[in-house]
């Protein structure tokens, strides 16, 4: 540590390193392409196990859908990660605020849009109650964690009277199993690759003006037609098994609305801050209790939004719903590249985890692999991830 | 060339220590580029050079952080090739160093630190804690060091302290050759006085030291002879006899230096920040107040230098009235006569109020982040419709910043972490600027900084002054305070022992007030 603040000519990452060790540093760099790589890799492997069948849109639809609730823990996950907390608390949360959304549609017979309505602001409740423990009583995230986890499930408990609840209104059912027309995902497509063009056109002139760096034509180009390439394949395949599914498109609007968040705002940017060194980011005349709450907060919205499309999918209030979510997604934001240390970490990054680990999920079901080696094998991917990723960052996590 | 004279001039010219043609790559960057180095045992040898110049590098080769085999040529401990693979390796060989940065277990006492991995033990492996504790105060007694209770926890002594303990740590050792790197900059001035003086009486008893300084005073009083390295190179190695400090200056840079100070004149106008009756309670005692009943006033204009020793709360009354300190505090303020309420740095900085800490690492930088966010990060509002950033206009602005601070990094977004010292601090000042304060408390503003930066962040604050802003300047270094201040506060054990107007002052009559010798306050 002390070789990079104190000599300070340090080697600043030109082009001065060998082929492999080259390879090794774009790989750190655009740590997401090797996850990608990885995801691919898993792809092919269930795809020749099970002939083929993995891979066919109807079970790429369910892997999509299977995906979207622990992603949307993910995506609030990742931010209390990068702020260098914790939360232990959410798979109960979202057990508990499924079941409050269940109670209100079945036995309270509200209308669709008041129980989300209620469900998410009771989520951003639960969630700026944790934030207070840890910011402004100054308990440990871990700890207000682990209590939240054993205090929101008995809630719960006590909540469903410990029986299912059941069944869900039709409407909504469709949160978490609804499909929306092909046409409709079409012109999705066409408007975000559309936006995607824009943001890049405008990228570039902009920094053309300030004389900045623009990376090649041709760079932008290739990520603009890959980018069109996989949008329209991932739209083409969802839309030959019904369309695209209505929770996995809400988790891709929460992903863009995530990623906006981290790399476009001030509150981002503090949230980074915070995780890297807070002292001087408190000291730079920030309030980071602020900053942390919202962050808690918005982990208790993104507990609600999950806890919804759980208890939809299900048709179901359950009172085991939830249980190790919590662990799916801190699993997820650390092989999408988020650090222990907290101030490192992306919101995509997250989502690619969180896509690791449903691909394995699923297609390991699919082969049939026992439930006890699903563990073992996700236990042993998590932690060969992140060693893959500490050896190509040079040990510095 | 000049290598040839300096051997000649030590007699009996047995070495300790003979480096020959170190070089370091990192990629294709060479940081040590051919590099000989020569000790003598019972010899001090200095080792000087601007941030960056390779002086550290060159002393983790030494020491074995950079393992035998990373780097090219020869180094001979009395003649015998050291190849040295891990810094145990090295303190085998006698070869002890004393780190800028402390490396000091806090929650273990300073007995426990000073035998770490190295303890003294009982039958079955208890720790015998009669004979380490003896042992200890021993060291601490040989080196003259009072106040130090052994079984204390090091957490409970300030930097100065702990960095004595740290060389306690290193005679325990048995380390024939002692490497300090930066010793003093974290002491107050007695308490340098007390590291030179251990420093030659370890040259007495034969023990040899390399000594890493950017204050070329100390330097000049402890070294017989000097290294100069200036961007990995060796530039020269002369007797301290045939130099001046000035000349090592020159050698160091490469130019000849202006003076340090460059006083601009200005003008000081009004009372801008009045702060009545601060007193901080200790964190982890509060029966003891470090800063007790301070008041203080600064004008437009003004440059306020606060000297003292170490532990006199200076640091705790100036993080108080920032809203910072840590502990319990009470304080009235008063900004351009109206009372303002800062409990908060977020409260000060809109008060308009903005202060550079003093740990640059520990509260300065936000590492992993770029050197431009780094700067933008107290004012990023403003670069903001709705919470959404601007990206072009922060761009443009920390572009603008860095060029006209002078801060060097090969890209904005290059992690400050990986910046000099110097570069981080004139970031991080950048930072605090941002906001345009009324008032500006910079707590040792040049701490670990190289030559140069220092007298660009020395012209800086005269500019800044002349333009109207109220500086508050907290120092260690008893010239730089000569240097900057218009008028003088001296703290001692939390209150203030003198306030001097800066028109003749000398660095006796500080010292004078800070060891709270009545007599001398009076002739001042």
């Amino acid at each position: 540590m002390n070789a990079s603040v104190n000599v300070s000519p340090a080697p600043s990452g030109q082009n001065r390193m060998p082929g492999s060790t080259r390879v090794r540093q774009f790989f750190s760099q655009y740590k997401i392409v090797a996850l990608l790589v990885a995801v691919a890799l898993i792809w092919a492997y269930f795809s020749y196990a099970t002939n083929g069948a993995f891979l066919t849109s109807r079970n790429i639809s369910n892997l999509f859908r299977q995906m979207s609730i622990t992603g949307m823990l993910a995506l609030g996950m990742v931010f209390i990660i990068i702020a260098g907390e914790i939360d232990l608390s959410v798979g109960s949360l979202l057990g508990l605020l499924g079941g409050v959304a269940a109670i209100l549609d079945i036995s309270q017979h509200l209308p669709l849009p008041v129980t989300i309505l209620l469900v998410l602001l009771l989520g951003a409740l639960v969630g700026t109650f944790n934030g207070l423990w840890v910011t402004w009583l100054r308990v440990p995230s871990f700890i207000v964690g682990l209590g939240g986890m054993l205090a929101y499930r008995g809630a719960l408990l006590g909540a469903t009277g410990g029986s299912t609840i059941a069944p869900s209104s039709d409407a909504f059912v469709v949160i978490g199993q609804g499909y929306v027309s092909p046409a409709t995902g079409n012109v999705l497509a066409v408007l975000i690759l559309a936006l995607l063009a824009f943001v890049t056109w405008r990228r570039r002139t902009a920094r053309q003006r300030l004389e900045l760096k623009v990376s090649p034509v041709w760079m932008d180009a290739a990520k603009l037609v890959a980018a069109a390439v996989a949008l329209f394949v991932f739209v083409h395949v969802l839309n030959d098994y019904g369309g695209i599914p209505v929770p996995v498109l809400l988790l891709l609007g929460l992903l863009a609305v995530f990623s906006f968040i981290a790399t476009q705002t001030v509150f981002g940017r503090h949230i980074y801050a915070i995780g890297s060194n807070i002292e001087a980011t408190r000291l730079s005349g920030i309030n980071v209790d602020r900053v942390r709450l919202a962050v808690f907060a918005l982990m208790g919205v993104m507990c609600a939004f999950a806890g919804l499309v759980n208890t939809a999918r299900l048709a179901a209030g359950s009172p085991s719903a939830g249980i190790n979510g919590e662990l799916d997604a801190i699993a997820a934001c650390f092989i999408g590249g988020a650090s222990m240390r907290g101030g490192v970490g992306t919101v995509h990054g997250a989502l690619v985890g969180v896509l690791v680990m449903a691909s394995l999920d699923n297609g390991m079901s699919m082969i049939d692999v026992d439930a006890y080696w699903q563990m073992i094998v996700k236990g042993l991917i998590l932690v060969l991830a992140v060693w893959a990723d500490v050896v190509s960052s040079g040990a510095r996590r | 060339m000049a290598t040839e004279s300096a051997a000649r001039a030590g007699e009996n010219g047995d070495c300790l220590l003979d480096m020959r043609g170190i070089r370091k790559m990192f990629g294709s960057f060479a940081a040590v580029d051919g590099v000989d180095l020569q000790v003598r045992a019972g010899e001090c040898l200095g080792l000087c050079g601007e941030n960056g110049a390779g002086k550290s590098t060159l002393m983790k080769v030494l020491s074995g952080v950079y393992p035998y085999g990373s780097y090219e040529g020869e180094i001979l401990v009395d003649g015998v090739p050291l190849q040295a693979h891990t810094v145990a390796d090295s303190e085998r060989a006698g070869i002890a160093i004393i780190h800028q940065e402390l490396m000091l277990v806090p929650e273990l006492s300073v007995t426990e630190n000073i035998f770490l991995g190295r303890e003294i033990r009982r039958f079955g492996g208890l720790m015998d804690y009669p004979a380490m504790h003896q042992r200890a105060e021993a060291l601490l007694r040989e080196l003259g060091i009072e106040g130090i209770n052994v079984g204390q926890q090091v957490l409970h002594y300030g930097s100065g302290h702990q960095q004595l303990i740290e060389i306690a740590k290193a005679l325990s050792k048995e380390a024939r050759l002692i490497i300090f790197d930066e010793p003093s900059s974290s002491l107050t001035a007695t308490e340098t006085r007390t590291l030179l003086s251990i420093v030659a009486d370890l040259k007495r008893r034969g023990v040899a030291c390399v000594y890493i300084s950017h204050k070329l005073d100390e330097v000049a009083e402890v070294c017989d002879r000097i290294t100069v390295i200036r961007d990995g190179k060796h530039i020269g190695t002369r007797s301290m006899a045939e130099l001046d400090t000035a000349q090592i200056v020159t050698m160091m840079v490469g130019r000849e230096l202006g003076q340090m100070f460059e006083r601009k004149p200005h003008t000081i106008g009004e009372v801008v920040l009045e702060a009545s009756n601060v007193t901080c309670l200790d964190v982890m005692n509060p029966k003891r107040k470090r800063v007790d009943d301070v008041s203080l006033q600064v004008r437009k204009g003004e440059i306020l230098g606060i000297a003292g020793l170490i532990g006199a709360g200076r640091t705790e009354l100036v993080s108080a009235i920032y809203g910072a300190y840590p502990g319990t505090w009470s304080a009235e303020l008063r900004i351009e006569g109206k009372p303002v309420h800062i409990r908060s740095p977020q409260a000060a900085v809109a008060a308009g109020l903005c202060m550079v800490p003093e740990d640059r690492k520990r509260d300065g930088i936000v590492p992993l982040m770029g050197v431009g966010p780094n700067i933008t990060l107290s004012v990023l509002d403003h670069y903001a419709r709705g919470g959404v950033i601007d990206g072009n206009r922060e761009a443009h602005a920390f572009h603008h910043e860095m060029k006209r601070l002078n801060v060097r990094a090969s890209s904005p977004m290059l992690p400050i972490a990986s910046l000099s010292g110097g570069n981080q601090q004139k970031a991080v000042l950048t930072r605090m600027l941002m906001p345009d304060p009324k008032i500006l408390i910079l707590d040792e503003p040049t701490r670990g900084v190289d030559v140069g930066a220092k007298q660009e962040i020395y012209r800086l604050i005269f500019d800044l002054a002349s333009r109207g802003m109220a500086i508050i300047v907290v120092s260690s270094e008893m010239p730089e305070v000569l240097g900057l201040s218009d008028r003088v506060l001296v703290m001692a054990d939390g209150r203030i022992r003198g306030d001097f107007i800066n028109d003749g002052l000398r660095q006796e009559d500080l010292l004078a007030a800070a060891l709270e010798l009545p007599h001398r306050i009076d002739n001042a």
